[in-house]
Parts: structure tokens; sequence; C-alpha cells
């Protein structure tokens, strides 16, 4: 079995870490605990026939002024972007913001993931895919339990490119 | 030799370049984890990937990764140095300066979502508030629009019972005109009150900044009430400090609308003894006076719970209150509105069976050459003729120009009626009047129209032209003015109202 190292990115409050102990632990909580440093999770997928042990490292929250460190990036195979549905602030530089974690990372794709999609309706949401500037993959909901697996499965698959 | 204290918070580590754990260097942290010939991932499973890829002879640091040592979780920052042969790793325990930023990153984060929380229901009022504005807009609106249609038939009533008044009449016949009379006073206050609450609530009511004459407004709202009370047995008593300034600056309408809904309140419900106006001095300043007028009673009284109550709307104290002396139980609420938005106060003390103390203290800005504002005496309507008058009456409502006509013709007024603008139109550019009396609410051609073409009539550009209207509110009195209108009489109107206003521009002539 394969190791790989992803990593979930995105403004502080967006729900990375909702969606990692949605995706490991099958919990959701509503309680906001921000994340310091750097947690790491890992949980086994099957990406066709191959397992793949998933080092989800789940990194703290930034303000669009802040920069994840490079050093988090060393040796990633993956990394996914998660923006807050609800929040314009979280993805409104979306584009450039997606382009500053490719550089830091070396990644040529992210995979990027609207969450908390419980907060709005199907209208208000696709209405907003067609005004972000980058290409949305999925949209999920922690809380909700929708598409978190297929999330972490996307970005298990880009692990492996 | 290491001091203890420095030596537990750090270890350092050799391994080689799968992870495995060959050498414990220096350090006491967490050091039964660390166990040399097994791998450091099951401690540091974060390396896993990055020690593979680390680059060679470069240091290289990790801040903030969690490591768990007897179940207890500690944040540390690591240093990773490749060489070679192996891979040093040297681990901090950082976990009590994580603390802090933990929880300075908490506050940080909980002010942004409580922040977040008070603009989204800010938001929220302010949308709310919109939906409120716009329906009290709706409601003030409907209101002005019933007032106009009120107070249409309401002229005809009041007009026809005037005019039926003074026929001969048995006295059966006398006595139902009488109540006809009280109903449709009544029903006029009612409208007024209704519409000016409404305004008031609405945050619309505008009060004017005028030279005004205080002794002439009391003066003229005494008299008004003393000629109302020739056959009743009450004393209605006036008394004015000398003190009092002449002249000021401040709203006549709101000041004598106070003044005549506190006396005809106090008549109402005084049967025998005095009902007096009293007006005196509270402060004379450079550039402001107060002035206290009192309306005391002889009148049945209050209880304090009644007293308590009396300012709130709709209160008449007791049930058929309003049945007996009419109103809506609006005008003290009004009252206490009005004088509140004058910056003045008003008190009451009462007492049951003994009667009642209204005090109103209205401070005003002084004026400061003591002149008399208009010089003009009171006219004595009563006797006045305008014989020789031209005057031109446009309204689209038979009875309020058979009212107008008679109220006039009785002055010995040559009146000139016309059923519409456009009929008028034609004919200012033929005859020559002295005042036009016109209706707004027309059909074809409106008052507010007729009245902007009037400088390309070929006679009556200098003619005084009075609206006739139900749209009784200052707004439109002001944009009647701006039109070019001499002057406005809100509808239903008495004939005084009429002749005095009128008048006006007979002395002219």
């Amino acid at each position: 079995m394969i190791a790989k190292k992803v990593l979930l990115v995105g403004n502080f409050g967006v729900g990375k870490t909702s969606l990692i102990r949605r995706f490991v632990l099958s919990e959701f909580s509503e309680d906001y605990i921000s994340t310091i440093g750097v947690r790491v999770s890992s949980k086994i997928v099957k990406v066709g026939n191959e397992e793949i042990k998933l080092l989800i490292w789940d990194v703290a929250g930034t303000n669009d002024d802040e920069k994840i460190p490079k050093a988090y990036f060393l040796g990633a195979s993956a990394a996914m972007y998660v923006f807050d549905l609800s929040r314009e602030e979280t993805y409104v530089n979306l584009k450039n913001q997606i382009e500053v974690v490719q550089e830091l990372s070396g990644l040529k794709n992210i995979t990027v993931v609207g969450n908390k999609k419980d907060l709005l309706t199907s209208n208000e949401i696709d209405h907003l895919i067609k005004t972000i500037s980058v290409p949305v993959n999925l949209i999920t909901s922690a809380k909700e339990n929708e598409n978190v697996e297929d999330a972490f499965t996307i970005l298990a698959k880009q692990s492996l490119n | 030799m290491i001091p203890s204290k420095i030596d537990s918070v750090f270890i350092e580590i050799t391994t080689d370049f799968k992870g495995v754990i060959k050498r414990v260097n220096a350090g006491g942290f967490a050091e039964k984890e660390f166990i040399v010939n097994e791998s450091i991932f099951f401690v540091c499973p974060f390396l896993i990937g990055t020690l593979e890829a680390l680059p060679l002879d470069e240091f290289f640091s990790m801040e903030g990764m969690i490591i768990t040592s007897n179940s207890i979780e500690f944040n540390v920052d690591v240093e990773l140095f490749r060489s070679k042969k192996s891979i040093s790793v040297l681990i901090h325990d950082r976990t009590k300066v994580y603390r802090f930023v933990e929880q300075l990153n908490q506050s940080r984060n909980d002010v942004f979502f409580a922040k977040r929380e008070i603009s989204e229901k800010n938001k929220e009022l302010a949308r709310l508030r919109k939906v409120a504005d716009k329906a009290n807009e709706e409601k003030t609106r409907f209101l002005a629009m019933m007032s106009h249609e009120v107070r249409n038939p309401l002229t005809a009533i009041l007009g026809y019972t005037d005019m039926i008044s003074e026929e001969p009449l048995g006295d059966k016949a006398k006595e139902y005109i009488g109540y006809l009379t009280s109903a449709g006073e009544n029903l006029k206050v009612i409208v007024n009150d209704i519409l000016d609450l409404s305004r008031i609530e609405a945050g619309k009511l505008e009060l004017v900044s005028e030279e005004i004459n205080i002794k002439e407004i009391v003066n003229n709202c005494f008299v008004n009430y003393k000629n109302q009370q020739k056959d009743k047995v009450v004393v209605l008593d006036l008394v004015v400090s000398s003190a009092i300034s002449d002249i000021v600056f401040g709203d006549s309408v709101r000041v004598t609308q106070v003044l005549s809904n506190l006396l005809s309140n106090a008549l109402k419900f005084t049967k025998k003894g005095s009902v007096s106006l009293e007006v005196e001095l509270v402060y004379a300043g450079k550039k402001t006076t107060e002035i206290c007028f009192k309306i005391v009673d002889t009148g049945r009284g209050m209880t304090v719970e009644q007293t308590a109550k009396i300012f709130e709307e709709y209160q008449q104290n007791e049930l058929n209150d309003n049945r007996v002396f009419g109103g809506a139980g609006l005008g003290l609420s009004i009252v206490k509105r009005l004088v509140e938005a004058m910056n003045g106060t008003i008190s009451v003390f009462s007492e049951l069976n003994v009667g009642s103390t209204f005090s109103v203290e209205i401070p005003f800005k002084k004026y400061i050459e003591q002149q008399s504002k208009s010089g003009l005496s009171r006219i004595n309507l009563e006797k006045m003729s305008l014989k020789g008058m031209r005057i031109l009456i446009v309204d689209d409502d038979l009875l309020n120009q058979k009212i107008t006509s008679h109220f006039l013709k009785k002055k010995d007024v040559t009146v000139v009626v016309f059923n519409n603008g456009l009929e008028a139109l034609e004919e200012l550019d033929n005859q020559s009047f002295d005042v036009v009396l016109l209706d707004i609410n027309m059909p074809g051609i409106t008052g507010e129209e007729l009245i902007q073409r009037k400088s390309s009539f070929k006679k009556n550009n200098n003619t005084a032209f009075i609206a006739l209207t139900g749209n009784a509110t200052q707004k439109d009195r002001g944009n009647y003015l701006s039109l070019g209108f001499s002057d406005v009489i809100f509808k239903p109107f008495k004939s005084d109202e009429l002749i005095e206003k009128i008048s006006v521009f007979f002395n002219k002539f």
C-alpha cells in the first residue's frame, strides 16, 4: 500500500477540519474550534484496484494576507482548496489564491471544493458557481455528509497523477 | 551537561532515509515514543512523504506540527537536515506558545464570526425597516387619499348644515340640525387627528419656524371658544402675562392646535365653574424664551390612574366618552407629540370632581426686533361686505360649488362658477377676476396644471388664485404655494375662514 500526503487549505472557518472529521471519523460538530499548525489524519481509500493511505494534512486556515508555509507542501501529492459557499470573502479571490497554492506546492491541479452547501438553496449555488472564475470540482456539506467521500476520492485520484 | 528544563523541551534524533530511528542524540522530550530501530512515522506521521522529499544539505523547518505522547497532544516545531548518510530530526516542544496562538486565533475568528453575524442581522434589520417604511408610506398615502375623499363630502355636509340653520326652522328641526353640525364637526376632528397621527408616526411632521405673535394666537383661540360658550354657564378667562414677548419664532398652526385641543377638552368636561387659559413667562434669555400655557378647569377631573393614561392613544376616560363627547381619543396623544416636537413638555395635575390643570411649556426662539408681524387688526367678518368683488369658482363638485357660492354671495360677491379647468381656462382669457378659487383634483385640467399656465392668460395674470382642496397636509400647502397659489384653503372650511382669506385680497383693491 502506498501512502500519499495530501493537504487541505483555505480560509479559516470554511470547514476543512469538519470535512476531514466527517471523512475520517464520520463525525460532525457545530462547534467551531480553529486549527493551530497542522493536524495529520489518515484514512485508507481505494482508487480502482489500488489502496492508498491518505495522509491528510489539516492546515490551519488563513486570512487573505497570510500565506501557508511552503514547507508544508514538501512531498505533497495533492491539495484541496476549500471555500465557504456562504462567505464571499472565501472565494472572491479564488483564482489568485489557487495560483498561490500551485506555486507553493508545485502541484498542477488543485481540487477545488465549495463547502457548506446546506446553507444555500440550489438556485443560489447555481448562480454562485457561474460567478466563480475557476472550475469547482465539487460542492459539499460536511454537516449533511454530502459529496464528502467523493471530494476525497477526487483528491486521492489526483495524488496518483 | 544540558539543564533538565531545557532537556525536557527538545529531542534530537537521527534516522535513515526510510524514517527508521537510528539514534537519539540529545534531549528528553517525549523520549519514550522514539525507539531506536522503529519508524519515526509512528510518532510523526507528518514526516511521511516529507522526509523522502527533503533536499540534500539544506536545513528545513516545519512549524506547529502535532505529535502525541502519553495520550497528550503536543505542538512542536521540527527542524530537518538531510546529509548524504542520514537525516537529522530536531523536535522542539512549543505547546505553551501554540496554546497562546490558539487562544488568539480562536478569539480572532470568534470576533470575525460575531461581526459577520451582527452585520447579517443589521442587513436583515435594514431590510425589515425598508419594508416597514414602505408600509408606513403606503398607510400615510392611503390616509391622505381617504382624508381627501372624506373632506369633499364633509364640506357639503357642514356647508349645507350651516345654510339650513340660517333658514326659519321649527324647534325639532333646529335640534336635529344642532346634532348634525356636532357630528360633522366631530368627523372633521377625527379626520384631522388620524392624518396628524399618521404623519407624526411616519416622522413626517414638519414644523414651521416663522415669526408668530403669541398674544394674538392666544387671543384668537380664546375669542373663538368664548364665542362658542355664549349660552353656557362656564366662565372662560384669559390671563396673559405682560412679560411675554409679542413676536417669537414658532409654528402658529401647531401652537393653535395644541391650545385649541386643550381648551376644547376643558370646556367639554366642565359643566359649571370656569376654564381659564393662563400664559406665563418661564424663562427669558437673550435668544430664547420659554412660555407656559396653563389650561385650568373646574371640570370633573380624573383619578390618578386616569391621569397616568391620559396622553395614550385612543384614551377616553370612560367607555362611552367618545359617544358622549365625540372624537377618537387621539387629541391629547397628538398634543403631547406636537409639544415634544416643539421641544416642549406637557404635564397634567388633576383631582376627581375638582378639576384639571394642563401645563404646556414651549421654548421659542426670540425675535430680536420686537415688531408686530402683520399689523392687521382682527377683521369683523360678520359685518364685512365684499361688494364689488368678482370671484371665479372652479370646482367639479356641484355641492361644494353651491356652498362656496352661497358663502360668497352672502358677502355681496359676484360669483362665476365653472365645473372644470378646461372651461375656466377659456374664461380666464376673457374676464377679469379679483380672486380665483381653484379646486385641485378635477377631470381634464387639474388645479395644479391650470395655475402653471397663469402667466400665459390674456387676463388675470395678477389675480390671486387660492387653492380649495381636500389635500390637507402642510406638504401639500407648501407645494401649492410654490406652484403660484396665493393661499390655500383646506376642505372642509367654514364661511369665516373663506371670507377672512379672501378679504386679504379685497383690501388690496
